[in-house]
């Protein structure tokens, strides 16, 4: 197995050198300069992605681990992915997934105060990060290779036997309390609140955001027991890359995770009862004098069998940078805004959405959203140019390789798809992922355009001076009621500290 | 699924708020172990017209980061006409005689025609800003002010854009990078540099080479109105939308009295739409000229071959007439505090900003190893405010050593029933202790140990090396890479006792303070009354 790998590995740097020595060896350099780069010549790269197979490893103490060996640097990278989230947080103590990740590498443990740990991994200049998010957790570990046994034995302890220092803990509530109160200060923080809201309904567990009530209830028995819930081997991913010998790094991670004290559960699956918001245009009304905006439709999976199509399609119309069509209108043509573009990811549990998104002055909102909503109907009734699809297709093919730039990004990308079960699903992913791409034709991206894209059907966000808004710019014929018949919804904003809606002042 | 950012933000800037910069400063200076400090190796060259190259081989991945940095930026500006160093920035990505139009003759004639009808209307704008000083209008932006002749003129200044959009192939300059492969373009620019980047994948090389040195040679600065509106967006949405941006701007002007870094990056409201064509031509020929650019290679590539391919593609552009003026203003010495108070959508918070010494300065080692010593979860603030006196929930520090001098910066956020007064004076407090005692060893190694590991983790990927080079070289020497990592384990204990007495001084020191503003409901009493008086 460890041959294998190694002469993979030889295989592909010498991949690379033949690729860069047959570029020197053919070009001349008395050629005069062209007039336009199309008359450039360039060999082709050739390039194969790395195959998951040939570094996954799984180990007898529970996790599958990822082992990407690399001596350029003397470091270590030590990335754990745990089956665990915020939607596992019992209904009346949101904040305490959040709380729990933050506190394992800032907590102690049992033979370790905080402090003591925190200066000994200061002073080996080493990182250590714990978090937990929506739907996982995450250790980091970066150190210099000398250190690793040292390192190790810290993150066995931080894994399977962290303190939760009161101290740190009343530290930690206070620090998200800080957060909280900010809740409403930046107009962004408000967008991306309230477009949760719209695109997965005030149910979804995505939106039980943490209040001053949750945070200050959360006690030291609730951490130990989410802790001991879900942090076990079982539930483990493990990506490691960096300066070490692989033999010895399996060893070592096997005592890492091998004995564990405690058992712990299986995670349920991840709920996916999301609710899309009616079609209409929403506003939070907010003294900036640029207003934010997300127009969304319900989106895909990322395992859908259109997500290819759907990829290069949002590529040609909002995700591809200045050449695509909403930037190409809205800010280059315009001037209308300086950010402008749409997204449409593939969601890995449940349907994620099509957003597309831009900022500007406020009496320009409303001709802006008309300028996307024309650029969105256009996809649904004439096919892209052939020009358009090459463009995206070289542009997903070409820079294919950078997907793996690092040893890290290697050991972290199948790590990942082992977490979130693509390997198993599909563990030739990234061999045929350029086939799947050049396999999309203009023909997929109309029809992919037709499935999703229902401009009649947008959720329309806006963040601003609702006044100002409102008035339109005397230069278009355009209004927020012009472009979307179903009417203006004023969304209150909520009150910080408990995200309820505050009651709006009888204004106007 | 792809490396294509979905709100990629291509072209774009500035330094931001000041905490949130020194943050950023940290990430790129703060660092490093007793290790034998491990040496970037960087092959120099110079063109036969003054340009210099940088080159590091790497055998990582498939692919070239490539980049240039004009040593430009916000400093070499004057009143009038802020805001051009990065305005140029995104007019950088106009394209070329052959690349963004299909004729380059009728797009070059409606350009001067454009230029003529703007200067028709740049005589209005001059009546606008007359009015807006005797107080006949209130807002030099709004549409319902522009004169009868502003407006016609603009009607006619719309048509000859259309006509040149319909000659146009619109961002090519793009187009032509992302058909073959080219990831993260984007351009920065601060007040002492502005640098543009892209990685290519490695049989792309001699594209850069063409597309760099094609926009240096044969720049087109095509829909410079329409840009200038996208700048002023820019400056919407970093300094005007965000509840600190604005405080964080007057701030820092406060701070810098006479050196030219008292203007915001991005330029004053009043200059970025009055910046014309000409004063950006201008300051091309003078900035832009080979002899004031340096170009950065990092990894997998032939640096013989590169070296050849940079003289034939750059070596061509002929050098500037004129040399840069230098920068004379120097920062006047201080006499007495500062202070910004200051009431705005926040948490209570303390920014503190001293001023030290610029880049490469024999003190901004020992300024850094100050700052981190301050710094970061086991740092002298962190314990001594958050964990120990309980009066902060967060804290920072930084040394900001710039092109043309340099400055040491401490904030916090106030905990909640505290003061921002009780706060700075711990501020005080635990700075006052590292000007009586000096650091004991095992604190003072600690931070050295971070330094040196620092010198490693740097080199993990090409991009991240570029940037290093590129910063670097713009504020001053790009040796700096290899060179402050051995300074910076030569500090002494002593060295950090003596900048901290001879820099943290109450009278060379600038406070803010921040307070939540009253609310809402408050608030918009006040805008109302405000709009009525108008």
């Amino acid at each position: 197995m460890k041959k294998q790998n190694a002469f993979s590995i030889a295989q592909y740097i010498a991949i690379l050198a033949v690729g860069i020595a047959g570029f020197n060896g053919t070009f001349a350099f008395a050629q005069e300069i062209p007039n336009r780069p199309e008359q450039l010549q360039f060999p082709p790269l050739k390039y194969e992605p790395p195959n998951p197979a040939n570094y996954r490893v799984e180990l007898k103490s529970g996790p599958v681990a990822y082992l990407v060996p690399d001596h350029e640097l003397p470091l270590v990278n030590i990335h754990i992915l745990v089956r665990t989230g915020d939607y596992l947080e019992p209904d009346n103590k949101a904040g305490l997934a959040g709380m729990t990740g933050h506190l394992l590498a800032r907590g102690g443990t049992k033979s370790k105060t905080a402090e003591q740990m925190e200066e000994r991994l200061a002073f080996l200049a080493a990182n250590l990060d714990s978090s937990v998010g929506a739907t996982s957790g995450d250790l980091n570990l970066n150190l210099l290779s000398k250190d690793l046994d040292e390192g190790l034995s810290i993150l066995r302890e931080v894994l399977a036997e962290p303190r939760f220092q009161d101290d740190k803990i009343a530290l930690t509530k206070e620090q998200e309390l800080q957060g909280i109160r900010q809740r409403n200060d930046e107009s962004s923080a408000i967008e991306v609140r309230e477009r949760g809201f719209l695109a997965f309904g005030e149910k979804f567990w995505a939106n039980h955001h943490s209040t001053q009530q949750s945070i200050e209830g959360i006690t030291r028995a609730d951490l130990e027991a989410f802790h001991h819930a879900w942090f076990h081997p079982a539930n483990f991913v493990v990506a490691v890359s960096g300066d070490f010998d692989r033999d010895q790094m399996l060893q070592k991670l096997e005592t890492l995770f091998g004995k564990w004290p405690f058992q712990g559960g299986v995670p349920p699956a991840i709920p996916t009862n999301t609710e899309f918001a009616k079609p209409g245009v929403y506003i939070v009304n907010k003294e900036v004098n640029q207003g934010r905006v997300a127009m969304m439709l319900p989106g895909v999976k990322r395992d859908d069998p259109d997500y290819f199509p759907v990829a290069i399609m949002n590529d040609i119309l909002g995700g591809g940078g200045f050449i695509s069509h909403i930037m190409a209108r809205v800010r280059s043509d315009e001037g209308l805004a300086y950010s402008a573009g749409s997204s449409f990811q593939g969601g890995v549990y449940y349907p994620l959405t099509f957003t597309a998104a831009f900022q500007s002055k406020s009496r320009t909102v409303p001709y802006a959203i008309s300028i996307v909503m024309e650029e969105i109907k256009k996809m649904t009734e004439t096919p892209v140019t052939e020009a358009e699809l090459s463009t995206a297709k070289r542009s997903f093919i070409d820079s294919f390789p950078r997907v793996f730039a690092t040893k890290s990004q290697i050991a972290s990308r199948f790590a990942d798809d082992e977490f979130t079960g693509r390997y198993t699903k599909t563990p030739d992913y990234w061999k045929n992922y350029r086939a799947n791409i050049e396999n999309v034709t203009d023909q997929d991206v109309l029809r992919v355009a037709r499935r999703f894209l229902h401009p009649d059907q947008l959720a329309i966000l806006i963040v601003g001076q609702k006044d100002e808004i409102m008035k339109g710019h005397p230069d278009h014929n355009v209004t927020l009621t012009s472009v979307q018949p179903n009417g203006v919804t004023e969304l209150p904003l909520r009150d910080p500290l408990t995200m309820k809606p505050m009651v709006t002042k009888g204004k106007e | 699924m792809n490396t294509t950012n979905a709100f990629q933000r291509p072209t774009q800037s500035q330094r931001v708020g000041y905490c949130t910069r020194v943050f950023l400063a940290l990430a790129v200076s703060s660092w490093t172990l007793a290790l034998q400090a491990q040496q970037v190796p960087v092959i120099e060259k110079t063109l036969s017209n003054g340009m210099k190259l940088l080159m590091v081989q790497r055998k990582d991945e498939p692919n070239v980061a490539g980049g240039w940095v004009a040593h430009v930026g916000a400093s070499n500006e004057r009143p009038g006409i802020t805001g051009t160093a990065h305005l140029f920035e995104h007019m950088m990505f106009k394209g070329t005689t052959t690349i963004g139009t299909k004729d380059p003759n009728e797009d070059g004639a409606i350009i001067s025609q454009q230029e003529n009808i703007r200067d028709e209307m740049r005589a209005e704008e001059a009546k606008l800003r007359q009015a807006y000083r005797r107080g006949d209008i209130s807002d030099l932006t709004s549409p319902e002010n522009m004169t009868p002749r502003w407006i016609e003129l603009k009607k006619q200044f719309d048509e000859l854009v259309a006509r040149q959009r319909a000659l146009m192939v619109k961002n090519e300059f793009d187009l032509v990078y992302k058909r073959a492969g080219g990831t993260e373009m984007n351009a920065f620019t601060s007040e002492d540099m502005t640098a543009y980047f892209v990685n290519v994948p490695a049989n792309k090389l001699e594209l850069w080479m063409w597309m760099e040195s094609e926009r240096l040679f044969h720049p087109v600065f095509r829909e410079f109105y329409s840009e200038r509106d996208v700048v002023f967006e820019e400056r919407r949405m970093r300094t005007d939308s965000t509840p600190l941006g604005k405080f964080a701007e007057e701030f820092s002007s406060l701070f810098w009295q006479s050196t030219p870094y008292h203007w915001p990056v991005v330029g004053w409201p009043s200059d970025i739409p009055a910046i014309s064509k000409k004063d950006a031509d201008d300051f091309f020929a003078i900035y832009y000229a080979p002899q004031n650019l340096t170009a950065i290679l990092v990894g997998d590539f032939d640096p013989t071959h590169a070296g050849q391919l940079a003289e034939k593609y750059f070596g061509r552009i002929p050098q500037g007439k004129q040399a840069p003026p230098d920068v004379i203003t120097m920062e006047v010495k201080q006499e007495a505090e500062k202070r910004m108070n200051a009431e705005a959508e926040t948490n209570p918070q303390v920014d503190i900003l001293w001023h030290t010494a610029p880049f490469g300065h024999k003190d901004s080692y020992a300024l850094d190893v100050l700052a981190q010593l301050l710094s970061d979860r086991t740092g002298r603030l962190y314990k001594g405010l958050v964990l120990g006196s309980q009066i902060a929930t967060d804290v920072s520090a930084g040394q900001d050593a710039r092109k043309w001098a340099g400055c040491f910066e401490v904030c916090g956020d106030v905990k909640d029933g505290h003061t921002p007064a009780e706060l700075e004076n711990g501020l005080y407090a635990e700075l006052d202790k590292l000007k009586i005692a000096e650091v004991p060893p095992e604190e003072l190694q600690k931070v050295k140990n971070n330094f040196a590991a620092h010198e490693f983790r740097r080199l993990s990927a090409n991009r991240p090396i570029l940037m290093h080079l590129i910063w670097n070289e713009g504020e001053g020497n790009w040796r700096e890479i290899n060179e402050a990592g051995k300074k910076i384990q030569a500090v002494t204990a002593a060295d950090v006792k003596r900048v901290a007495s001879l820099y943290l001084t109450k009278e060379n020191r600038s406070v803010a303070t921040y307070m939540r503003k009253a609310s809402e409901s408050a608030s918009e009493q006040k805008d109302q009354a405000t709009k009525e008086q108008k």
